[in-house]
Parts: C-alpha cells; sequence; structure tokens
C-alpha cells in the first residue's frame, strides 16, 4: 500500500497559483506585478480543471504556473523595484520635510534597472527576437507619432522616432520590404529580415490622442521593453549588414525636417582592425586576394552602370562594401589541391537580387505636396529608386521639381487644367507620368511595374486589395471578376447562373453533378423513352427547338437526381450521425457551423457584387 | 515722575535763561515763594547743591529746582545746555514743518558711553503742558453724551451755565458744507461739544500713518544703526568669570578631524566612494547580445501574432465589401466585444482623403492586454474535413431488407392502443385498447376476425410461443384473461382447449391466486382467468418463457413488487421474490439460459433462477427504465428509458453500456428485437419508429454492428404519447406499431 495522497499537495493544485496568492509571495504590490509579467512575458493560464486548480473554489481567478512565479521570485527588476518602493518613500519624506539636498542626493542615487537579461532570457536567438518584433515596432511607430505631455515624455517620443527611423533605414539599405497594405487603421508593412517576416502598422500622419480608458501604464511599461528589444536587435541587424550603430543623427537636417534622410549610415571601417591582426600573408595568398577583388570590382562595376543614376547613399555604401574584406581560402598543405569554395557573402550578393526588390530602380519620382512623404520615401527607396519632394515637405530632397530624370510624379489630387503653362512647363508634364500613390503600394504587391494609365491623375481607381490574401477558400473579388465578363454576355445566362447560384454552394459538385446528370439522362431515356418521346412531341408541338428542350429536359434531370441523391445521403449521414459520441458531435457540429457561416459570407459577398453589376449596368443602359 | 519734574525744570530754566533773562528777580520771586511754600525739606538739600553748582550757574536760584538733584545730574545739565542752543537751532530749521505734534527730539553723543542717544526736549510743569488744564466750555466730564441727546443742552460751562447744544445743520447742509469747504473732510466729530473739529496737519499725518500701518511717531527710526554695549572693540571681558587655562582646542587643529576626513580621503583613493555618477544616457546602451552562445533553455513560446488585413480593411476595397445600411445598423447595435470585425468597411476615392483612425491606441492597448492578461492554450488545429467524423457505416441498402413502409393500419375506433401481440407463426396480431376491446386481425390484409370485450383497459397482450397450441393472454385490471383465436384447425384447438381447460384439473397447490376455467364460453370470452391479488392494478407487462410454461406478469402497483410468475401446466402462481429493492417496471427471461432479468426504476437486475442468485446488476444511467429487451443470443440487452436514451448492454463485458444511444426526442416507450432477423426497433413518444440493424458477432472480439436504418413515421402524437408498443412479426422483417391515436401499423420491407 502507498502512501495515502492528500488533496492540495500535488497535481494541479500545486502546478497553479491564483494572482493574488503570487502577488502575496513576491511582495510587490499589483502594479509591480504587473509590470513584472510585462517585462517577463509571463502570462496566465487556463487549468484544465479550474475546481482542482483553485482548491475547491469555481470563483473567477486568474492562475498562473507556480513555477513562473518562483521564477519571478528571483528576478533582479523585482529586487529593483522594491529598491524603488523604498527609495519613493524616502524621497517624499525629504520633500515633505523640505530638505532638498537630501532629495536631491537621493534622486542622484535613484535606483533604475536594465532589461538585457531580460531580452536575452526571453530570445535566446537573435531570431526569436526578429521573430517578435512585430508589436514592438507597431508600438515604437506610435509613440513616434504621439504628441507628449505629462505622462509621455518628449524624450521617450524622440528615443521612438528615433528608432522608428533606424528601423526604416536598415528596411530600405537591405531592400527587405516585401510587401504594403494601405488599410483603413493605418499603412501595414511587411519585410522578410533574417528569413522572419515582419509585419508592423504605421498609423496615417494625424495627431493621435490618447483615450481616457486607456491605461498609459501599461502601454509605457511595454513601450520600456520593447526599446530595449528594438535597440539589441537593431544593433545587430546594424553590425551584421556593416553599419555603424547607432547612425550619425545630423542635427540641423533634422531640424528642418529631413525625416529618415538626417541619419546618415555608415559603415563600420573594418579594415584598420583587420590589417593589424592580419599577419604578412604570403605573396600568394595576397594574390588570390586580388584576384578575387577585381573579379569583385568588375562585377559591381557592370551591376553600377544599369543602375548609374542611382545616387543614394545606401547603394553606394554597399559597393564599398564590397571593396572591403574578403575570405580567403587557405588551402591545406596535405591536399592542396582541395580548396572548399563555400559561398562567401560577398558571392552571394553578387548574386542579382529578385527582380522585385530592384522594382524601382530605374525610376525616379517626384512628391507632390499633398501626398505624405515619410511613407512615399520608404516605400521608393525601399525598392531602389529615386525620389524627390517641394521643399514644403521637409529639406533634403536630392532632386528639384524640374530635374530631368524625373519620371513619376506622385500625385493625389484632381485633375485641374492650368490655363497659363509654359511650352516647357507642358513638355515635363507630358514627358513625366502623373499617378495615384496607390500605384506604388500596388506595384510592390503585385512585383512588377503596372499600367499607369488605370492609376492616372483623377482617375477613378481599381480597388485595392489586402497582399496578405485571405483565409482558404474565402471569396475572392478578382476571381469574381472574370466571373463577371461571362456574365455580362446576356441577361438570360446571368439570370441562369443566378438560379443555378441559388441552389447550389460548392462548385466542384456542380461540375461533377453535371457529368452524372449527362449519364442519368441517358439512363432515363433509356429508362421510359416512351415519355420522353411524348414530352419531346408536346414541346415541338409548342415551338420550341430541339436544343432548347434537350437543355430544359437535362436541367430538370440534374434537378432532380442532385436532389434525389441530397435527400438519401443527408438522410444516411442523419441517421449515422445518431452514432457519434458527445464530443465528436459536438466537434462535428461546430465545424459545420463554422463552414456554413462562411459560405453565407461567401454568398452574401457574391450576391452584393452582383446587384452593384446589375445597377451598373442598368445605369450604363440608362444613360 | 521725578525724571520729568526735573526736566521740565530742566527747560523752563533754559527758557528762563534764554528769553527771559532781563526779568530774572521778578520771576525768582514768585517761583521761590511758591516752591518754597510746596516742599520745604527739598530746599535743604538744594542748598547742598548749590554749593557745587555754585561755579557753573551763580545766578540761578535753585530753589526752583525740586528733588533730590546729585552731583551727576548737574553735570548733565551742564551738557544739555550746551546742547540746547544746537537744538534751537534744530527747531529753527525744523519751524516751517508743522507736524510736529510730539515733542521734538535730538540725537546728542552721550559722554558716558560716548555713543549718540536720542535726548526728547524737557516738559514744562504748566497748565499748558497738560490738556487737563486746557479751558474747555463743557465742564461735564466724561460721560456719556447720549445722556444729553434729549436736552437741548450739552452740558455745563466752568460757571456751571449750559452750553446750548450748537445749531447742527441737516444732511444736505452737511454735503454743501463738504462741497463748499475743500478741508471739510479733515474735520472730526467732537463728542464733548457736539461739533465738527477741524484736524490739524500733526493729526492727519497720525492717521495717515496708522492707515499705513506705521508707527505714528514721524521721529521714529525703524533702521537705526544698532548699539552694541556688550561687544566690539574695547569691550572684551577683562575680568575672566573662572580661573581655568584657555583649553588646546581653542588652538590646535583636531586630531579626530583629521583622521574622519583621511578616512574619507583613502576611500576616494581606493575608490570605495564614487562622486555622483555622470548623468550618462546608460539606459540606450546597446551593445551585441547574442553574440554569447545561447542556453540551452528551449525560448518561451512566441505570443501568436495578430490575424493580417484582409480586403475588407483596404482603404479602397471592392464595393461589394462596404456595408448595406442594415448590416451597418447591425454593427452598430451590437456589443463591440461582439463585434466580429472592429471596424465598418469604408472606401474612400483617394487616399488623402482617409482620416485618423480613432481606435488605433485602443486597439493596440488591447493587443497588449491580450498579450499580458489573456491565458494562451496550444490548441492543434484540426484541419479535417467534418464529414471525416461520421462514422462509416454499410449503407441502409446493403442492409435490406427492413421495414420501409407502412402497409396497413388498423383503427380502434376509440381509445389508445396500449398493447398488441403477434402470433408465433406471424399470422395474427391481437391488440387491445384502453376501452377494453381485444381485436384479432390478419396481418395481411388487416381484417378484424374477432373481438372481445373486456371489464377494463387492458394493460399487456402477450400470445404463447408453443406452436402446437394457439392463445394469447391479455392482463386487464387484476386479471389474466387466455383468449383462443377462432379458426384454428382441429388438432390445435383441442390441444389448446385441453392445456387450458384440461378435463383433470391438476392437484391444487398452496396460492393466493385463483385459476377459473371455463371451457363453455371459451367462444367468446376467455377459456382461463387468473385472478390476481386485489388491488395490483393493471400489469404492466406479461412475458413468456421461450417454451410457453412458464408465464411472468408484473402489475403497476403492489408491495411486493408485483411480480408473478404463472406455471400453465401446473395452474400455479407464485411470487419469485419475497422482498425486491425498488419498484419492478419489466421482467425478462433469459432466451436460452434459466435466468431472469428485472428491471428495477434505476437497475436492471440479472437471477439465476435455478440457484436462486443474484448474477448481475447492469447499470444504464437512465433515470427510469421503461422498456427492455434480450437479443435472441442471450448476450445483449438494450434497455430504453423514458429519459430518451437507448442502451446496449454486452453482457460479456460491462455492467456499464456499451453503447448509448441517444436519438429520440422523446421518451421511449418500447423496443423490441427480431426473433430472426439482426434487426430491432424502438418506438417513443414523439411519434417516431427507429429501426436499427444489429448484427451481433459471435466471436468475442468483434463489437456488435449498430446501424441507424430507417425512421419510420406514421403515428400521430396525441396528448403527448406517441408509438406505445412495438413488435415484430417473426418470421417476416415486418412491425406492427401500436400507438396512442388508436391506430395499429403494419410497416413491411
Amino acid at each position: 500500500m502507498g502512501r495515502l495522497k492528500q488533496k492540495g499537495k500535488a497535481g494541479a493544485a500545486k502546478a497553479y497559483v491564483t494572482r493574488s496568492s503570487a502577488v502575496k509571495k513576491l511582495q510587490c504590490s499589483l502594479a509591480d506585478f504587473r509590470r513584472l509579467c510585462i517585462l517577463k512575458g509571463i502570462f496566465p493560464r487556463e487549468p484544465r480543471n479550474k475546481k482542482k486548480a483553485n482548491k475547491g473554489s469555481t470563483a473567477p481567478t486568474s492562475f498562473y504556473y507556480a513555477k513562473d512565479i518562483a521564477y519571478l521570485a528571483h528576478e533582479p527588476v523585482l529586487k529593483k523595484l522594491r529598491e524603488h518602493k523604498a527609495f519613493a518613500k524616502k524621497i517624499s519624506r525629504a520633500l515633505g520635510r523640505g530638505e532638498w539636498s537630501t532629495a536631491k542626493n537621493l534622486e542622484e542615487t535613484k535606483p533604475t534597472y536594465r532589461l538585457d537579461h531580460i531580452i536575452k532570457e526571453r530570445y535566446p536567438t537573435f531570431v526569436d527576437a526578429v521573430r517578435d518584433i512585430d508589436d514592438a515596432l507597431c508600438m515604437i511607430f506610435l509613440f513616434a507619432s504621439l504628441p507628449s505631455n505629462l505622462r509621455v515624455s518628449s524624450s521617450l517620443i524622440a528615443n521612438c522616432a528615433r528608432l522608428a527611423a533606424e528601423w526604416q533605414l536598415y528596411v530600405m539599405h537591405s531592400h527587405s520590404l516585401s510587401k504594403v497594405f494601405l488599410s483603413i487603421k493605418g499603412i501595414y508593412y511587411q519585410a522578410e529580415v533574417m528569413e522572419q517576416t515582419v509585419t508592423w502598422l504605421v498609423p496615417y500622419q494625424f495627431t493621435q490622442n490618447i483615450p481616457s480608458d486607456v491605461d498609459v501604464r501599461v502601454m509605457l511599461t511595454f513601450l520600456e521593453l520593447y526599446q530595449t528589444l528594438l535597440g539589441f536587435v537593431f544593433f545587430k541587424l546594424y553590425t551584421d549588414a556593416g553599419l555603424v550603430y547607432p547612425p550619425p543623427l545630423d542635427t540641423s537636417k533634422d531640424e528642418s525636417g529631413a525625416g529618415v534622410g538626417a541619419f546618415n549610415l555608415q559603415e563600420t571601417d573594418r579594415s584598420v582592425p583587420t590589417s593589424v591582426t592580419k599577419p604578412a600573408n604570403s605573396a600568394k595568398k595576397v594574390s588570390s586576394k586580388e584576384v578575387r577583388q577585381t573579379i569583385k570590382n568588375i562585377a559591381a562595376d557592370s551591376a553600377a552602370v544599369d543602375r548609374e543614376n542611382e545616387m543614394d547613399v545606401d547603394y553606394e555604401d554597399q559597393i564599398s562594401a564590397d571593396a572591403d574584406e574578403e575570405f580567403v581560402a587557405h588551402p591545406s598543405t596535405s591536399e592542396p589541391n582541395t580548396v572548399a569554395a563555400l559561398p562567401t557573402l560577398h558571392s552571394l550578393s553578387a548574386v542579382p537580387l529578385p527582380n522585385s526588390t530592384k522594382l524601382f530602380a530605374p525610376y525616379t519620382f517626384f512628391l507632390s505636396r499633398e501626398t505624405s512623404r515619410p511613407v512615399f520615401e520608404f516605400l521608393v527607396r525601399s525598392f531602389g529608386g529615386r525620389i524627390g519632394w517641394p521643399a514644403s515637405s521637409g529639406s533634403g530632397s536630392p532632386l528639384l521639381e524640374t530635374d530631368e530624370s524625373i519620371t513619376h510624379v506622385i500625385i493625389d489630387r484632381p485633375l485641374v487644367v492650368k490655363p497659363n503653362e509654359t511650352t516647357e512647363e507642358r513638355e515635363r508634364r507630358l514627358r513625366r507620368k502623373y499617378v495615384q500613390p496607390q500605384w506604388v503600394a500596388d506595384c510592390i504587391n503585385a512585383g512588377k511595374i503596372l499600367l499607369e494609365d488605370l492609376y492616372a491623375q483623377g482617375a477613378t481607381l481599381p480597388p485595392h486589395l489586402s497582399p496578405f490574401g485571405e483565409r482558404e477558400g474565402a471569396y475572392d473579388p478578382t476571381i469574381g471578376l472574370s466571373g463577371g465578363d461571362i456574365m455580362a454576355n446576356g441577361e438570360e445566362s446571368e439570370q441562369e447562373e443566378e438560379s443555378d447560384a441559388g441552389g447550389e454552394g460548392d462548385e466542384d459538385e456542380n461540375t461533377s453533378t453535371s457529368g452524372v446528370a449527362r449519364v442519368a439522362t441517358t439512363v432515363i431515356v433509356a429508362d421510359d423513352p416512351d415519355t420522353l418521346r411524348a414530352a419531346e412531341l408536346t414541346a415541338e408541338a409548342a415551338g420550341m427547338d430541339y436544343g432548347a428542350f434537350e437543355r430544359e429536359v437535362k436541367k430538370s434531370q440534374q434537378k432532380q437526381k442532385s436532389s434525389d441523391t441530397r435527400a438519401e445521403g443527408d438522410g444516411e449521414q442523419d441517421m449515422n450521425k445518431m452514432l457519434m459520441s458527445n464530443r465528436q458531435r459536438k466537434l462535428y457540429e461546430r465545424m459545420k457551423h463554422g463552414e456554413r457561416k462562411r459560405a453565407a459570407e461567401h454568398a452574401d459577398l457574391e450576391e452584393k457584387r452582383r446587384r452593384i453589376q446589375k445597377e451598373k449596368k442598368r445605369k450604363a443602359q440608362t444613360t | 515722575m521725578a525724571v520729568a519734574d526735573l526736566k521740565k525744570s530742566h527747560k523752563k530754566r533754559k527758557q528762563r535763561e534764554d528769553v527771559e533773562e532781563p526779568e530774572k528777580g521778578a520771576f525768582e520771586e514768585a517761583v521761590g515763594l511758591e516752591m518754597l511754600s510746596d516742599e520745604e525739606k527739598d530746599a535743604e538739600a538744594e542748598s547742598d547743591k548749590d554749593d557745587n553748582e555754585v561755579d557753573v550757574f551763580p545766578e540761578i536760584d535753585t530753589r526752583s529746582d525740586s528733588e533730590d538733584e546729585d552731583f551727576e545730574d548737574s553735570e548733565d545739565e551742564d551738557e544739555e545746555e550746551e546742547e540746547e542752543e544746537d537744538e534751537e537751532e534744530d527747531e529753527d530749521s525744523g519751524e516751517d514743518s508743522d507736524l510736529q505734534i510730539f515733542p521734538k527730539s535730538k540725537t546728542v553723543v552721550s559722554d558716558i558711553t560716548g555713543q549718540p542717544k536720542r535726548v526728547f526736549p524737557e516738559i514744562e510743569p504748566d497748565y499748558d503742558s497738560d490738556s487737563s488744564t486746557e479751558e474747555d466750555p463743557n465742564r461735564v466730564g466724561n460721560v456719556p453724551m447720549h445722556w444729553y441727546d434729549d436736552l437741548p443742552h450739552i452740558g455745563y460751562d466752568i460757571n456751571g451755565k449750559r452750553v446750548l447744544r450748537p445749531a447742527r445743520g441737516d444732511e444736505l447742509d452737511k454735503f454743501l458744507q463738504t462741497v463748499e469747504d475743500p478741508s471739510a473732510w479733515t474735520a472730526a466729530f467732537d463728542k464733548n461739544t457736539q461739533m465738527d473739529k477741524p484736524l490739524s496737519a500733526e493729526e492727519l499725518d497720525i492717521i495717515r500713518r496708522l492707515q499705513a500701518g506705521e508707527n505714528p511717531d514721524t521721529n521714529y527710526d525703524p533702521y537705526e544703526p544698532t548699539v552694541e554695549w556688550f561687544t566690539g572693540k574695547g569691550k572684551e571681558e577683562i575680568m575672566p568669570l573662572s580661573s581655568a587655562p584657555e583649553p588646546k582646542r581653542r588652538w590646535l587643529p583636531s586630531k579626530w578631524e583629521k583622521q574622519k576626513i583621511m578616512k574619507i580621503v583613502r576611500a576616494i583613493r581606493q575608490g570605495r566612494i564614487i562622486g555622483s555618477k555622470p548623468t550618462s544616457s546608460d539606459k540606450n546602451q546597446v551593445y551585441a547580445i547574442w553574440n554569447e552562445p545561447p542556453s540551452n533553455q528551449p525560448p518561451p513560446l512566441p505570443a501568436p501574432k495578430p490575424r493580417l488585413p484582409t480586403n475588407s480593411e483596404s482603404y479602397n476595397p471592392p464595393e461589394e465589401y462596404l456595408p448595406t445600411d442594415a448590416e451597418r445598423e447591425q454593427w452598430e447595435k451590437t456589443e463591440p466585444e461582439d463585434r466580429e470585425r472592429d471596424y465598418l468597411p469604408q472606401k474612400y476615392s483617394a487616399l488623402r482623403l482617409v482620416p485618423a483612425y480613432d481606435r488605433f491606441i485602443k486597439e493596440r492597448f488591447n493587443r497588449q492586454l491580450d498579450l499580458y492578461l489573456a491565458p494562451r492554450i496550444q490548441r492543434t488545429k484540426l484541419n479535417i474535413d467534418p464529414n471525416s467524423l461520421i462514422p462509416k457505416l454499410p449503407s441502409p441498402s446493403s442492409l435490406k431488407p427492413f421495414p420501409n413502409y407502412k402497409s396497413l393500419k388498423f383503427t380502434h375506433a376509440k381509445g389508445r392502443v396500449r398493447c398488441l401481440g403477434v402470433s408465433p407463426d406471424g399470422a395474427w396480431v391481437a391488440s387491445g385498447d384502453e376501452e377494453g376491446v381485444v381485436s384479432l386481425w390478419e396481418v395481411n390484409v388487416g381484417r378484424e376476425v374477432k373481438r372481445w370485450k373486456v371489464d377494463s383497459k387492458v394493460g399487456a397482450i402477450e400470445w404463447c410461443p408453443r406452436t402446437d397450441v394457439s392463445f394469447f393472454v391479455a392482463g386487464i385490471e387484476e386479471k389474466l384473461h387466455f383468449f383462443i383465436p377462432p379458426h384454428l384447425t382441429p388438432a390445435v384447438s383441442n390441444l389448446t382447449q385441453s392445456l387450458l381447460a384440461p378435463a383433470t384439473l391438476p392437484p391444487a397447490t398452496q396460492s393466493a391466486i385463483k385459476w377459473t376455467s371455463s371451457a363453455a364460453s371459451s367462444a367468446d370470452g376467455s377459456i382461463l382467468t387468473i385472478n390476481l391479488p386485489p388491488a395490483s392494478g393493471l400489469p404492466k407487462q406479461l412475458t413468456w418463457h421461450r417454451k410457453g410454461d412458464y408465464l411472468a406478469s408484473v402489475s403497476s402497483s403492489e408491495s411486493q413488487g408485483g411480480v408473478w410468475m404463472h406455471q400453465i401446466s401446473r395452474r400455479h402462481s407464485q411470487a419469485p421474490f419475497k422482498k425486491i429493492k425498488g419498484t419492478v417496471q419489466l421482467v425478462l427471461f433469459h432466451p436460452t439460459k434459466p435466468h431472469f432479468f428485472v428491471a428495477t426504476q434505476r437497475y436492471v437486475r440479472l437471477y439465476n433462477l435455478a440457484e436462486q442468485k443474484l448474477l448481475k446488476t447492469l447499470m444504464p444511467g437512465i433515470k427510469w427504465i421503461s422498456s427492455m429487451d434480450v437479443h435472441p443470443s442471450g448476450d445483449h440487452v438494450i434497455v430504453g428509458g423514458y429519459d430518451r436514451k437507448l442502451c446496449w448492454f454486452d453482457l460479456e463485458l460491462s455492467d456499464k453500456p456499451y453503447k448509448i444511444l441517444r436519438y429520440h426526442t422523446r421518451a421511449i416507450r418500447s423496443l423490441q428485437f427480431h426473433p430472426t432477423y439482426p434487426l430491432f426497433a424502438s418506438s417513443s413518444d414523439d411519434g417516431s419508429i427507429q429501426v436499427f440493424h444489429a448484427r451481433v458477432y459471435s466471436d468475442l472480439m468483434t463489437d456488435p454492428l449498430i446501424v441507424p436504418l430507417k425512421i419510420l413515421r406514421g403515428h400521430d402524437v396525441r396528448e403527448g404519447l406517441g408509438v406505445l408498443q412495438v413488435k415484430w412479426a417473426s418470421r417476416q422483417p415486418w412491425l406492427v406499431s401500436a400507438g396512442a391515436d388508436g391506430n395499429v401499423l403494419v410497416w413491411c420491407s
């Protein structure tokens, strides 16, 4: 006989603790506990059986893993928080007594904590960190656009703006932007960094106000973590790309509103330390290096030829980076012939990038005054294009409006005929293409340069679709378009399809049943040819041609058949459902419910679309 | 008093000197006489003084001086006299400012202290010096003046004459006076004379000073330099208070202080004490944190990413995504938490028209709340076709034959049909209704052959399973009637007659139950009647042993369980249980073994009749068992309950149901296995009959196969009652069902 088991000594009762007991154990306030949870990434858990976890009580509480709480108890930040509590007491006492010098001394020795170890714990590898920067980027971009107030200090906002600019610089430099979506909430960007998909949302350039039902302390705690995380991530990204981090900021440019352009990316000067550390190489090695370098230079030159007009800082940097340092294969003494030809970073970078990353390389853009400069500067430069803007959008434009190399003008205003236009202006206008901002986003998402005519100034834009796609089997407006063309053939066909679509939800079922129907007709014809003959005769007498009659027959048979099979199948399935276990039945019902809902949504959208098209047609006919 | 007098005297003397020197003699006389008469003692003292003062003031008559003037005073006087002249000059210069009401003071250097001091002029002790000696017209004294309010006078003068109240104008006069006289505001009301009295400039100045919160004295200087009486140069302590020598600490530097300072200095040198840190921005300090190899702990699970935006979130979506008015209204009506989407799709014709999204911060905040407040569960997402969850069963069409259509209907005119029995050869059906009518009819055509009328409603009908005889039993209130159908072959008829009403009765046994045969009335009545104990109620169920000799009956209400077992051959009845737990619902004979099933309200118990012991208790988990049947093989039992459940028991397997089927929407009323085909049927109060294929395998490893085949609908639900009993025809896959609507239906394949 084993030991008697006692209640509450093992299992869920030990593995979970409620929040209040966790706070009691850590001996901190609830606010400190919340801060710790946010920083350490600890979240409540849902025990399988709440009653067992809560020692028999079913009161609504949130549970944490007891191990998580034990882990929090050793947290250095918790210690600092306690110190801070004591400090707050001391300083309030000093202030209350009017001991200013004591208060000043205390303020100087205020306990602060660092989050480095937490970053390292939460993200043991760099890839983990990159995978999880989505939320951080969203927050940074949001706070970069907030006005400062008592609770949100201006230095915080400045830091957020700096981080946001650094991220944009990196994405532009590495050409890693892949998708962009102009939504009603803001602009979604997606980039591929370190083979991780990073998506972030940037609000439009308007002043945001923090609503009263939002707890700013929570947001600021998250922001604290995110700033630290992004600092480390950017440091790693920049140093891996051979850039200096943080990029030096040109204050005068920043003050004149240059935005991202106020930072200038600098190559880290690696040649100096390497040359020092490297011993004097033998002549052979030097020669091989030289050979490679010349090859590289040639490649770089040829690459530079087609992007001649690209004067971008980033690109120049890249070329200069090529000339830097080289892997040199040291053939082993025993087997001098086998030289491992590993692909080096340079050889990989020499491989031409996929076309889409240099999508705008051949073009030069100019922004009209009403378009958002930070957005389009980022987009165009990420895809290798050159861009200029009027001085009203900020300083630092590399181009003037009169520049001859400008090929596209991004303009977002209705078409207005200028009465007094000089011939020069007119020529310039005809030479350039005027497109609306959506064209840039659609080109990026399509991965190719789209026809500019659809997006011309003042034109009604084609719909802007999400590049992230919908879920499987959802309504796709692009597929519907082709169907719409077919529908436009005639009224009859439209009606026909409408009646069909009303009855049937699934498409492949439709095709299969049509196939079956053909067989079925023959069968039925074989079954009772007399009745069919009779019907045919009556139809002929009514003046119906044979083809129409046959179609009718087919349709009716098909309908009958399908309804028959469905009724039979449904009946059988209903009977079989009786034998499912309760759990399976519930799961089944849930899945079916979801399916039905999606189908209804799909049908609803199609229906709406059909109605809209019909209305349009009617309008076209009347006018 | 003495000092004041002294000063007065000084002043007097001075004035005398300055002004009245020529008429010295006359004055001397007048004053000196008076003084002498007043103070005789003082005069002597004066004379002493006079001796001393002779050289300075030889001509002054010292008698006029009043008190004990000593030598010092006289010296003082000397000096003052000199200063008097200065003062005179001061007065001359200050004469133009009439603001002086207080006596003017002057600053002199004291020859004792060497410090300047203020000296006030002497006050003359004559009539002028006292305001009380002024000429006052009203000598009424210090009495409240309102005593004279109603009188024409305001007091009395020095002669005792009335002082009449001066004429006072009315308010208008007063006002006019203020207008005419620019200095009217400087007047104050004098109560004593009851008239306005102009204030002097000095008085006005005092008022002004009081109003400004200043000292009323014009000469008062709040910032005059302090007089250092005891400190400063030349005032050192000449005579020490103690004779102790001066301590060393007064002139030696402290050793302890030096030690303490050296301690701090050493600590600073060794770096133990660090000065206030430079306010560096180490908050932003970043370094290559991922350069060290990662710990081998697995990283915590990353938080789930938010869903990516779909087409409907675009600023320029296809038009079909835009909500209609109804959808918009619906969206606005639902609670924000219940909304499927947190936004309404909108379309803008140009990017510049897109406004700020007002819930941006709120959404970010909600995301963060999700991150740190929401419990996370890792779920494996099932990516399966829901139809694959439905068990794969053979198609019903491959399991034919089974009853699937209604072939004929037999109707009882009134009353619901409670029970029915199908003859062992499957040709006849006897059905009994609640009006007490038992009808015998043919299955094939539904023609009624015979009808019996009994006393009360019929509770149960059962045919004897023997094939060599043919009769059925109908249970009515406290009685069991045995009926022989007509049109039997003579052999069968004779055998039945002899069985039920033998010529020689077997020996009577000890039993409370009476068996009465009535061979004569066999044609239109029952041939044999068993009288159950009184107050036993309607027999709920009758069941035959397979050999047809034993019949068990369950009465609806009796204390002893109401189970009786009747043996036809011996015409004997007995109660198998002395006592039984719970009310017995049903009993059944095991088809092959001498076992006996007893279903109480919650449990089914299996007894061995031969050994007289309990074998097994089945626990179906049904609240109230309504029906039960045993598979012909004897290893499987189905139990139905009023709580709509149907339980299949495998007796070899467990006491718990092997399968629970819950598919009737109302209470199950009746169940039966087909004796030969692998079928069973269940009927329910929802008016439907469900037919199942139930194949039982002889090897123990294979589970029985249960396939739902057909739902038969044809009975109406009356007063909440549907199909009350179903019975299979033994040789065909045909089903006979009795409904509460008074119909008996035959279902054929």
